[in-house]
């Protein structure tokens, strides 16, 4: 072979290396925008921040809402570790909730809620950690968690005229009042339209839930009737906002359909700003109609209740700030958040600065009362505070987290410089919450990132996914910092985030406090009577380390059974439950508690009942049965079938002997 | 005279090697996009083959589709039928080079290796083009039309892209420069290209209808 030959075969040679290298190149990863790397020390330095070493505290709470599964979730912060559910919208056989009669009554046969923004009660603008209110998306609803024990008090709703509610329940300085909002309109009152005339015969509505401050009794105290846009998310005004709450919308196109396209179309939907002392005065004045038992406002006929502002394109999070000054709107749909001055609302609001009206509600200039587009970046949704004068917004679209800075701004000032920090999240964040992040006050030390998907940041557990949610240090090094993560079940929307010195809860019901008139606290006391013109059997029984007495009821096939169990511990974690085999039925009675059980012996047989919480070391033996006598057959317990059951009482020492020493 | 057959026998080598190549690359990826962001870290890829388009095509589309993108299916671009078409052609004609020594012989592959070069090129930025710029006006989301990036890495909303060329083009570019070689060197020895044994399909190429003049 010649030279050049040779020199042919290696050019060709040398060609295919040097593609093949471009080529092999193809499987390359580029670098995600953002992206940050712990380095070995940022891991030590977060480890120690969130070890939380067994037998120490946490320093703060975290009341997630727990979504569809219509609960809420204790945890602790910075550990991250799920501490306790609190039910609220769901049966919890954990602790017995809607098993037994009152808890059954107040969720009135709904099986489940849509729980998303949790709410803690304040005083002055700041947690006073007396209650916890929440919302039910799905049956718009509203809850009142009770701090002392951790317990719902009180579930009002369906509220009237309302569907999805979805803005709530957000609460307002003092207590006053929580937030309820219309996110699917419907025909007010409830009939039927079709769904043609969704623009004009279709209403939403925005309503004041009144709180007692005693009590934390719930009521209806005003509504609001709206175009038929999507109320999504509310705020209340703080300081000199105060008075006033603020509600965005999407779908101000009114559109029915493929909401997606239809309700995407304008560029600018509207904020609404509701003044709820005039709605308070308007119906103490009786200026507004009552549709189904509710006090309706029309904001057509009643000026000066509700103004409009217009926000970028379809808005979720409507936040406002610690001073109370400024309003912060976040359009999902682009870019920015939109900062409104309070003080230039109310000005415009008391000039007439209006450029139209929706329905008869004034729409306020938009150009009057901005005070800057914030560039944030995609998808801002929610935003809150660290009182440092710095804001956090959450990035769904680009699944982070950007700190920015809030006004006052000098003229002239570029808009990309308030961008002061970007952190990445896994993965695309829903809502944000700082420590006491939507007070006056905000701590400014954590923040904690809900993230709507987790995609495999755990142990793969199948197609059935987590949540995922981070913790974020916001205070050392005035930076953003990534500390933890950890995992809830579906799904955390909202969350609070207090401090433990705000809460003072319980360790067990006090014997003086209990007023159940069914309560017993001796074995002495417990009985069973059985009506046989009724057919009812009720019976008190007392439970204790580690019997039941009675160690049994007798009742015939049908009769309705009725059971007070009162757990006469007066010791933390004593905790007892009553389970019945087959009976479907599982309550769980804390130290001090009384509950009622109730059902009908539907099917003869002999059924143990048994504890079903471990309490002590003869926890198994805490048992007894109720033998359901067939129908026709003689009840042996009674006396001609009726009247006191005879059974052999035991003495609390010996029972206890006994009872234990089989 | 050993000279000329050496020179021969190369010839047909690196025509029938550069056919191989072409006809590879029928099979071979032509062009590809890897997407990664904060939620895709293992990335969504687009890959483009002569005959297919593979990859997260589903994925893409539906966030494509926030945007106003039209959807990306194979049943939209006429290319995948064109394309295999002409590398064939290109692979058939290569090959017969080899046994037509004719110093502008070379030249038809050549020229229809540019040709597909063109239309390939072409029709590609007109696709990137047409995909960032024809958004849907009704889109929930809208964005500032844009021409997504044939080659390199860029950022696209909250997305890192890396777009990249493979075997299927480079293959074929590698062809492309061996057939370039051979027609330049017959060109200079034209004249010189004596015929050591014609074959029959050779023979019927160059004078198919047996007309002997």
């Amino acid at each position: 072979m010649n030279n050049r030959t040779m020199g042919v075969i290696a050019a060709v040679a040398a060609a295919i290396v040097v593609v093949g290298w471009f080529a092999t190149r193809s499987g390359r990863r580029p670098a995600v925008p953002g992206e940050q790397v712990m380095a070995t020390a940022d891991v030590q330095a977060a480890a120690l921040r969130t070890y939380v070493k067994p037998g120490d505290l946490d320093e703060y709470y975290l009341f997630y809402s727990g979504g569809h599964s219509g609960q809420v979730y204790v945890a602790g912060v910075p550990s991250m570790r799920h501490i306790a559910t609190i039910p609220v919208f769901t049966p919890y056989p954990g602790t017995g909730y809607g098993f037994d009669e009152e808890t059954k009554a107040m969720l009135g046969g709904y099986t489940w809620g849509d729980v998303h923004h949790p709410a803690l009660s304040k005083t002055n603008g700041d947690y006073d950690g007396r209650w916890l209110f929440v919302n039910d998306n799905a049956n718009n609803r509203v809850a009142r968690i009770d701090l002392r024990d951790f317990k719902t008090k009180q579930i009002l709703g369906p509220i009237p005229n309302t569907m999805g509610n979805h803005g709530s329940s957000m609460v307002t300085d003092n207590t006053e009042y929580a937030l309820v909002a219309t996110r699917f309109s419907v025909p007010v009152p409830q009939r039927y339209e079709p769904l043609e005339d969704y623009a004009t015969k279709y209403k939403g509505a925005v309503t004041g839930i009144k709180i007692d401050p005693n009590t934390g009794e719930m009521s209806i105290g005003w509504q609001i009737l709206t175009p038929p846009f999507n109320w999504d998310l509310g705020a209340t005004g703080k300081g000199p906002s105060h008075g006033w709450a603020f509600w965005t919308s999407y779908n101000s196109e009114r559109a029915t359909g493929k909401l997606e396209v239809t309700a995407s179309q304008r560029d600018r939907d509207y904020v609404a700003v509701v003044d709820w002392r005039a709605a308070e005065r308007a119906v103490r004045e009786g200026r507004a109609r009552r549709i189904s038992g509710v006090p309706v406002i029309d904001p057509a006929e009643v000026p000066g209740v509700m103004y409009l502002v217009p926000c970028a394109k379809s808005p979720h999070g409507v936040d406002v700030d610690p001073s109370g000054e400024y309003i912060i709107c976040s359009g999902k749909l682009s870019p920015t958040v939109t900062v409104y001055s309070w003080q230039k609302l109310k000005q415009a609001i008391d000039s007439k600065a209006f450029t139209g009206h929706e329905d008869g509600i004034p729409v306020i200039d938009y150009d009057q009362v901005v005070v800057m587009e914030v560039p944030v970046g995609l998808g801002p949704l929610h935003t809150q505070f660290d009182g440092r004068g710095n804001a956090y917004t959450s990035l769904f679209v680009e699944s982070a987290v950007v700190k920015w800075k809030l006004p006052p701004y000098e003229p002239g000032t570029d808009p990309e410089s308030l961008i002061l920090q970007k952190i990445p999240v896994h993965f695309n964040i829903g809502h944000l919450v700082t420590a006491h992040g939507d007070t006056r006050n905000p701590r400014g030390d954590y923040l904690v990132a809900m993230n709507k998907l987790s995609k495999g940041r755990h142990l793969n557990v199948g197609p059935s996914l987590p949540e995922s949610s981070q913790l974020i240090d916001i205070k050392t090094g005035d930076r953003m910092t990534m500390l933890y993560e950890a995992f809830t079940e579906p799904e955390p929307h909202f969350a609070q985030l207090v401090h433990r010195d705000v809460l003072n809860p319980i360790e067990f019901y006090p014997k003086e406090e209990n007023r159940n008139p069914n309560a017993i606290w001796s074995p002495q006391e417990a009985r069973v009577v059985r009506n046989a013109r009724t057919r009812t059997v009720e019976a008190w029984v007392y439970a204790i380390r580690t019997y039941f007495e009675p160690g049994r009821i007798q009742v015939q096939e049908g009769d309705t059974v009725i059971i007070h169990i009162t757990n006469a511990e007066q010791q933390r974690d004593e905790i007892h439950g009553f389970g019945i085999a087959e009976y479907n039925k599982n309550i769980v009675i804390d130290p001090g508690e009384t509950k009622t059980v109730k059902f009908v012996a539907d099917k003869y047989g002999v059924y143990p009942y048994y504890c079903t919480n471990f309490c002590s070391a003869l926890h198994q033996e805490m048992q007894g049965y109720i033998e359901v006598v067939p129908r026709g057959m003689r009840l042996t317990m009674y006396d001609n079938g009726e009247g006191e059951m005879r059974f052999e009482r035991r003495e609390p020492a010996l029972a206890m002997a006994g009872h234990e020493g089989h | 005279m050993e000279d000329t057959m050496q020179r021969n026998t190369l010839r047909a080598g690196l025509l029938v090697t550069a056919a191989i190549l072409v006809a590879a690359s029928i099979f071979l990826p032509l062009w590809g996009m890897t997407l990664v962001s904060v939620q895709y870290p293992e990335g969504l890829r687009m890959v483009v083959y002569p005959t297919k388009i593979v990859g997260d095509i589903t994925e893409l589309n539906l966030l494509n589709h926030y945007i106003g993108m039209a959807e990306i299916s194979e049943d939209f671009f006429v290319e995948l039928d064109t394309l295999p078409i002409l590398f064939g052609v290109i692979a058939l004609s290569t090959v017969t080079v080899a046994f037509v020594r004719r110093w502008w012989a070379a030249a038809v592959p050549l020229a229809v290796m540019a040709g597909t070069a063109i239309y390939g090129f072409w029709s590609m930025s007109r696709r990137l083009y047409e995909y960032g710029h024809n958004l849907d006006p009704t889109a929930a989301i809208r964005v500032e039309p844009f021409t997504p990036p044939m080659i390199g890495e860029h950022v696209i909303a909250q997305f890192g892209t890396y777009s990249y060329f493979s075997w299927g083009t480079f293959l074929p570019a590698v062809a492309g420069l061996m057939v370039a070689y051979v027609l330049w060197s017959d060109v200079r020895s034209r004249g010189r290209l004596a015929p050591v044994r014609e074959t029959r399909p050779a023979r019927l190429l160059r004078n198919p209808l047996g007309v002997e003049g």
